[in-house]
């Protein structure tokens, strides 16, 4: 177990700096930053003397190093556009973003799971028929789309839900519904499937045939192996909606690192871009870490496979 | 699987083969039976999705019951846009009575979130006129675009044009209680020129701020400066110097302090900013007790937010979403025109140096192939004025010639007069994203360039990477592009296109054009000045550097509710004189 932590976390280690790299240089080739944030009108010398304060003048491997070695210990600098440090910016959207993305899921797991189970259990039934339905819906109807109609339907038309932002306690209500269906669509499918698969299983064949409960048999031995891809389904989902759902929150204007994004990238805004790309590549390896070791403990096989 | 089914049960592993029940046996043949699924099983998903989509569908039937509404009520749209531009345009008399009190809460959407409130590093418009709610500066810009005192109550100007004395009011305090007086001007420019800040040199333009006495200062120029009253109205925010001194710059961005007439209240990032009337305001009380500004990037939720009331004024709106407001209850849309020009240049410096556009025929011939009303017309529902010569409407100096117009037969004959009865290829490119519709404007325009036998190649490039290649000078010898200009004069957009080599977004110079410029900016007297433009602009007709395009109009939203709102051509606003009325 410890040797499968270990090595897990080392893994881990080597991935953000491959991420550090890339995204530093990736964004180099992006545009000059001097150019995008002075104004038109500013001659070649004020150019120069802009790239001299922001160090844009120093050799690429410098300014690499440079950075580089901030990152390590979290700083990253100060934002070119919002003139204040860059990580903090992005710690101080995070509250909004763990808030949706939160709801999101949980919504999304609270309708998935139940319609999942019944469908695998009862395949072709008419929850099914339904379920899966909505789960192809949920992961094929573009979710920027949906926003817009839902706005209009509900905010505009029915003025049951604002149409932006974060006021109110029911603002989050379709911002994470529109998040949320495409993993729960996912979700749904993945939940029937496994049961499916697991209950043609000999083991789940040998257990009714030694008498157990069905309810025992699906708790004990259908529930804990469904939990398995599900687990690294949810683990990844939640990572990705954690690194900001762009398009949802600029759409519903809600104030989190998704706008920050946007806004960052439109601005070439080099230490915030990455600051961003590297907070969001932890706290996704961190959620992979967090999966890798709940299936460990759920899973013996995992557990007990290395070694 | 086997393994782990073995694990903890391998003692009664061989009991179930002869103990198989009825049960598990019915369901062992479902699951296989699923294998076989005759076809009408294979489409239960299908029917779930068909229903599903009918149940969407029965969602939207209301929705598509007001597109239906907006066809029917096209006639009386144009009506109503008519009425708006003149509501603009002539002196608006309010329904309600202004209020003797600040009363009630006035939200403002804004399209970008500003990135500072402190006005040196404001990055773009929208931050800046949000700023100018908490400061003033020694003079301001009036509805009419005219330069008026502010903080100064008057000012003189030395004969040679390059000292100027302002006499401060008296009795003026920063929202924190300090006295407004001559060392705060000195330490406003102090700060801002030595600062490092991107917008700095809108302060260099002063090479000395000077204290004379406690309410009157002397700024020199280095040369008699036309625009320098204007460039100060627009940037030089008075700021608090004890207060400065005690937070430092951090704190300051954190919590700004002016003399304007309202005061900073609080900041949620991202979110929105609060702003309350300052009742000690030195031109009176304000009308509005809290001010908001909530930054809404997705047009189209800026436009469900203003019909739900949740905001009252709206900014930015392209054609169609204004029209889609128009008959709105309580809600009122307004127009008025930008000081931005669109054109396309030519390049006499780099990739331009030897091709046919260097001879001024064959650029007045491209100015008559392309169609513009047209392209108005079916890209901005007519709304956009077309362009001559690079000088606004609005701006100082604006000579009302016609444009060239669409004339293909004149193109023709003006490029066979050139020698080029066959036509040339020429390759163009122009920015993706970076305006509304801009990448259609120049497949039109190719496509009429293409129409009297210049085979134009067309490329359009990601805005970054083509903002980089403009400044370089490496883009084609044909490229869109856009400038506003925020002085009341066209001089900035100008200079700043036309300067040849001297200029970084300049790929064009002409020794009559840089001639003229250099006029226009050492002449103080209006009406000289004026003259000037006119000159430049006659000359910029025979020998265009562009093709003209047009100006565009700006579209904004505002709740009925809201009395005395006046947006101005550089998308400016003085809220000071603006009142909500309370339900």
């Amino acid at each position: 177990m410890q040797r499968y932590f270990i090595s897990r976390l080392g893994q881990s280690a080597l991935l953000l700096i491959g991420v550090i790299i890339l995204v530093f240089f990736m964004v180099r080739v992006t545009g000059d930053p001097a150019r995008l944030m002075m104004p038109r009108e500013a001659s070649a010398e004020d150019l120069e003397a802009f790239r001299e304060v922001m160090g844009f003048n120093r050799p690429l491997y410098v300014q690499f190093l440079d950075f580089f070695s901030g990152a390590i210990v979290g700083d990253f600098g100060d934002s070119l556009h919002f003139k204040t440090p860059a990580l903090q910016l992005v710690l101080e959207r995070l509250p909004a973003t763990v808030h949706l993305a939160g709801i999101a899921l949980i919504f999304a797991l609270i309708i998935a799971i139940p319609i999942g189970l019944i469908g695998g259990f009862n395949p072709g039934s008419v929850v099914d028929t339904l379920g899966r339905g909505l789960a192809l819906a949920g992961q094929s109807i573009p979710n920027f789309w949906l926003a817009l109609i839902f706005i209009l339907f509900f905010a505009v038309r029915l003025r049951w839900f604002p149409s932006f932002g974060r006021d109110e306690w029911h603002s989050v209500v379709l911002p994470a519904t529109v998040l949320g269906l495409p993993v729960m669509g996912q979700i749904v499918r993945l939940t029937r499937s496994a049961v499916l698969e697991i209950r043609g299983e000999d083991f789940i064949r040998t257990a009714y045939s030694k008498g157990l409960e069905p309810r025992t048999i699906y708790i004990k031995h259908v529930f804990r192996n469904v939990a398995i891809p599900l687990i690294s389904v949810i683990g990844v989902q939640f990572g990705y909606m954690l690194g900001g759902s762009i398009y949802i929150e600029t759409i519903f204007s809600w104030p989190g690192m998704g706008q920050l994004i946007e806004q960052s990238i439109g601005w070439r805004d080099f230490p915030l871009i990455q600051a961003i790309a590297v907070f969001t590549s932890v706290v996704v390896l961190g959620l992979n870490l967090i999966t890798d070791l709940t299936y460990a403990f759920i899973d013996p096989r995992i557990r007990y496979g290395s070694s | 699987m086997v393994d782990y089914a073995r694990g903890g049960e391998e003692l009664i592993y061989f009991k179930p083969f002869f103990f198989l029940n009825a049960k598990t046996a019915q369901e062992v043949s479902i699951i296989e039976g699923e294998e076989n699924m005759n076809i009408l099983k294979q489409l239960r998903p299908v029917f779930g999705l068909v229903l599903l989509a009918a149940l969407i569908l029965a969602a939207c039937q209301p929705q598509e019951i007001i597109v239906t509404q907006v066809v029917t009520q096209e006639v009386e749209k144009q009506v109503v846009v008519t009425q708006e531009v003149e509501v603009v345009t002539t002196v608006e008399v309010p329904a309600e009575p202004p209020p003797d009190m600040p009363i009630g809460t006035l939200v403002r959407a804004v399209t970008t979130f500003p990135n500072s409130l402190d006005i040196p590093q404001t990055a773009e418009r929208q931050a800046s006129t949000t700023a100018w709610n908490i400061f003033d500066s020694l003079v301001a810009f009036n509805d009419a675009g005219e330069i008026v005192p502010r903080l100064a109550e008057r000012w003189e100007v030395s004969d040679d044009g390059t000292e100027y004395t302002f006499y401060l009011r008296e009795g003026v305090t920063f929202h924190n209680g300090e006295p407004f007086n001559a060392d705060a001007v000195v330490f406003s420019w102090d700060r801002a020129v030595n600062g490092g800040f991107e917008y700095s040199y809108h302060w260099e333009s002063a090479v000395s701020v000077e204290k004379l006495d406690d309410y009157t200062v002397k700024i020199t120029t280095e040369a008699p400066d036309a625009l320098f009253l204007s460039i100060m109205a627009d940037n030089w925010g008075m700021i608090p110097p004890g207060y400065f001194q005690e937070v430092g710059q951090a704190g300051f961005d954190e919590f700004p302090i002016g003399t304007g007439p309202f005061k900073f209240v609080e900041w949620v990032k991202g979110d929105h900013i609060t702003m309350e009337a300052n009742e000690d305001y030195f031109r009176g009380m304000p009308k509005i007790k809290t001010f908001i500004i909530r930054p809404i990037p997705e047009s189209a939720t800026r436009v469900a937010a203003i019909q739900t009331g949740e905001v009252d004024i709206v900014t930015r709106l392209s054609s169609e979403e204004a029209q889609s407001l128009l008959g709105v209850e309580n809600v009122k849309v307004i127009k008025y025109p930008v000081t931005r020009v669109y054109y396309i240049a030519f390049n006499n410096l780099t990739t331009g140096v030897g091709q046919p556009t260097e001879d001024p025929l064959v650029r007045q011939a491209m100015n008559y192939a392309v169609d513009i009303d047209a392209i108005i017309d079916a890209l901005f529902d007519g709304f956009a004025k077309p362009a001559i010569g690079l000088v606004a409407t609005s701006e100082l100096g604006y000579d009302d010639a016609e444009p060239f117009g669409y004339d293909p037969d004149k193109a023709r004959d003006l490029l066979a007069q050139a020698g080029y009865t066959d036509g040339f290829a020429m390759d163009m490119a122009c920015p993706a994203g970076a305006y509304t519709h801009f990448e259609e404007v120049c497949e039109a325009i190719a496509g009429y360039l293409n129409e009297v036998g210049i085979d134009v190649s067309l490329e359009i490039m990601e805005s970054g990477q083509y903002w980089d290649m403009e400044a370089a000078k490496e883009l084609p010898p044909l490229f869109g592009d856009s400038w506003s200009s925020a002085v009341g004069e066209g001089y900035p957009r100008l200079n700043g296109s036309l300067r040849g080599w001297d200029a970084s977004y300049s790929s064009w110079f002409d020794d009559e054009i840089d001639n003229l410029l250099t006029q226009i900016e050492t002449t103080i007297d209006q009406k000289e000045r004026a003259e000037l433009y006119k000159d430049l602009q006659a000359y910029m007709r025979e020998n265009p550097p562009f093709i003209y395009l047009y100006e565009p109009v700006s579209f904004e939203a505002i709740n009925t509710r809201v009395q005395n709102y006046k947006p101005r051509s550089a998308e400016t606003y003085d809220l000071f004189q603006t009142w909500v009325v309370e339900e």
